[in-house]
């Protein structure tokens, strides 16, 4: 004969019913833990992708290099941020010959979202008393609209240059002085200077950018550079992000004679800060669980003491010892469940509230798997917890209860 | 005649584990089928220890205990539970009502143990059982919002729910005043009388253990008087053999 698991419900109920007030306060102090946690991770969360999105949005996730070019500082020289800290020549890279079957094969890859060939140089550009260094960019801009975006960021003259003319940075144009339709000179080593006008001005949103980069078609820079057909990079961006050290990795071994480098390995210091941010906010989280964990503990403790005698005369009238454990495993549950549930409604409220609050700026994000762990390491906490006061008031002793009385 | 429900053969028992003390010493006995039994004996005579070994709530240190057939000593603490569910009901000195259930839920809680829900005729009978106590009217109050004499009559109806072949009482009227000691005690006999239901009534009300079938006195840990009523009945007033066994 086995117990009913029904009777163990409706005891766990009325046990919860009759403190009513002590229920209602446990189940708002794990509410208000969850609160905490499912506000505290959207926020940290949001912040973190903003911060990526930020560093990888408008930025190769992975550039493909010659493997015999030079040193590891021109295999960086054609990173969209490190780029201009590094004074490389021209004569440092090694093209890349063969790049049409490279990007064919790279495109047949479902996880590559663009494949950008990108020809660099570096040269100084003159005009009047300024002499500027910059990085020459050329590359097909409609392609490299999929990872930069620059027709949309062009804010003065035209979006596209036609032949000999250039788009420059914002930045870069008011060092100068120049507007859209006005004449810059273009230096290269070894080279006699070159007239070159420039068509549009862009801003890209990042300085680095704006100051060094003086944009052409691919041709045109690849004769300038005297490289034929060939280019000295591809550039790629991923579909998802976290994923690009991986591919990366992958292509790497299918192509010995290329460097492949992602964004994870040239922004290593930021995603350590990322990471020390994420286990400050597991820091907060494990203490939240920890007072969720007394909390239930203490209140079932209380509740067995309370209810030593009704166990014992039940114990008397026959229920099992697992039983009564599981009528308080079924309380800890219960008090988990309404506490996570209602907790979580009131943290998605409070990021609302926040929002509303704090303005645009900020992004909060709630992804499914932040939930599911607060949630469920929530409930698993209270059914701990339950576990050691079930245990003990189940083994009570009916004759120590009716003994006295 | 000879229809035993429970018997115990040399039952001892002793509490403590390195100072033993010794309360009962080798209990001998058989009890009939309907019988309606009271045990009597001085404060510390080990009566509640025996009852607690003849309702299966606890176990003898040596010898054995059989009811029903049964041999307590075969079962384990699990099946224990179910025997004392199915065979036996209890009667304390204190009610021990649930407070968080009402007067019928709390004379169902026997059965819900191992059913969880009480089909119609189960219900009828838990109230012809309150009915039969005199607290139909008082069905759907909380346990503990009714008077001590009225919460003792509900545990009787919840003693009685499951149809048990024995009832052990240990002090059922001791918090009662006359009145209610008597009423209480009537009820109990008219449940032997009407259900056949073995009764084995702890008290120290020497009038209600004369009035029962069998008296057992104990003393020290033994059985000192074994009493059949039925054939020798005790003198109501003022007879020289109450004294003695009724100290
Ligand atoms: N769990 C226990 N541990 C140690 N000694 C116990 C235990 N239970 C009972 N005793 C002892 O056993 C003896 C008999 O106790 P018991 O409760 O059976 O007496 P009783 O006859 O029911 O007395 P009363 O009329 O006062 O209820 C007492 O001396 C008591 O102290
Ligand atoms: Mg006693």
């Amino acid at each position: 004969m086995k117990n009913s698991l029904a009777f163990e419900f409706s005891l766990a109920r009325r046990f919860l019913e009759e403190n009513k007030l002590q229920t209602l306060l446990i189940v708002l102090g794990i509410a208000i833990g969850v609160a905490v946690m499912v506000f505290l991770t959207a926020l940290i969360d949001g912040l973190q992708a903003d911060l990526i999105q930020k560093t990888v949005g408008k930025a190769p996730h992975i550039v493909v290099t010659s493997a015999e070019a030079g040193s590891q500082e021109a295999v960086k020289s054609v990173d969209g941020h490190k780029v201009l800290m590094i004074d490389t020549t021209q004569k440092d890279q090694r093209p890349i010959g063969e790049y049409h079957t490279l990007v064919n094969a790279i495109w047949a890859d479902q996880r590559i979202r663009a494949v950008l060939p990108v020809v660099d140089g570096s040269g100084l550009i003159r005009r009047g008393q300024v002499t500027r260094g910059v990085l020459l960019r050329g590359f097909d801009l409609d392609q490299a609209d999929r990872i930069y975006d620059i027709s949309n960021s062009v804010i003065e003259g035209n979006r596209k240059p036609i032949n000999n003319s250039v788009l420059i940075g914002k930045d870069l144009a008011v060092d100068l002085g120049v507007s859209a339709g006005d004449p810059i000179l273009l230096e290269l080593p070894g080279q006699d200077p070159l007239a070159l006008m420039v068509d549009g001005i862009f801003d890209l949103g990042v300085s680095a950018i704006n100051q060094r980069w003086l944009v052409m078609d691919q041709r045109q820079a690849a004769a300038l550079l005297g490289i034929g057909d060939q280019v000295t990079s591809l550039e790629l961006q991923v579909q998802d992000v976290f994923l690009s050290e991986q591919i990366a990795r992958a292509w790497s071994s299918k192509l010995p004679n290329y460097q492949l480098e992602s964004w994870q390995e040239t922004n290593a210091q930021l995603l350590t800060a990322l990471k020390s941010q994420s286990s400050s906010s597991y820091t907060i989280q494990f203490f939240v669980l920890l007072a969720v964990i007394l909390g239930v503990a203490s209140v079932l403790a209380i509740n067995a003491v309370q209810k030593s005698k009704q166990i014992g005369i039940l114990k008397a009238m026959g229920i099992r010892t697992n039983s009564v454990a599981r009528a308080f495993m079924i309380q800890g549950v219960v008090l988990g469940l309404m506490g996570s549930i209602s907790g979580f409604g009131l943290g998605i409220f409070l990021t609302k509230i926040f929002i509303l609050l704090a303005g645009q700026q900020l992004t909060l994000l709630l992804k499914p798997l932040s939930v599911v762990v607060i949630l469920g390491s929530t409930m698993l906490s209270a059914t701990l917890s339950a576990y050691l006061p079930a245990r003990r008031v189940s083994q009570l002793n009916p004759i120590e209860v009716i003994r006295n009385g | 005649m000879d229809n035993v429900l429970l018997k115990t053969i040399n039952t001892t028992k002793e509490f403590g584990q390195e100072i033993k003390s010794p309360v009962l010493f080798g209990i001998n006995l058989e009890i009939q089928a309907g019988e309606f039994v009271s045990m009597i004996g001085s404060s510390g005579s080990g009566k509640s220890t025996l009852l607690n070994i003849l309702g299966a709530l606890d176990r003898p240190t040596t010898g054995e205990v059989i009811i029903d057939g049964t041999n307590l000593g075969h079962l384990s603490d699990d099946q224990l539970a179910y025997f004392r569910n199915r065979t036996i009901g209890f009667i304390f000195q204190s009610h021990f009502l649930l407070p968080q259930f009402t007067v019928l839920e709390n004379v169902l809680i026997p059965y819900l143990i191992y059913a969880g829900k009480a089909p119609t005729e189960i219900k009828a009978r838990a109230l012809d059982l309150l009915d039969r106590v005199g607290l139909i009217h008082r069905k759907d109050n909380r346990a503990n919002a009714i008077s001590g004499g009225e919460q003792q009559r509900v545990a009787i109806a919840r003693s009685l729910i499951n149809h048990p072949r024995i009832i052990l009482a240990d002090e059922p009227t001791g918090n009662l005043d006359s009145k209610n000691t008597q009423k209480v005690f009537e009820m109990l006999k008219s449940i032997n009388r009407d259900y056949q239901t073995t009764f084995i009534m702890v008290t120290h009300d020497h009038a209600l253990a004369a009035s029962c079938d069998r008296l057992l006195k104990l003393k020290d840990g033994l059985i000192i008087e074994d009493l059949d009523l039925l054939k020798q009945p005790l003198p109501k007033e003022e007879d020289r053999c109450a004294p003695s066994i009724l100290e």
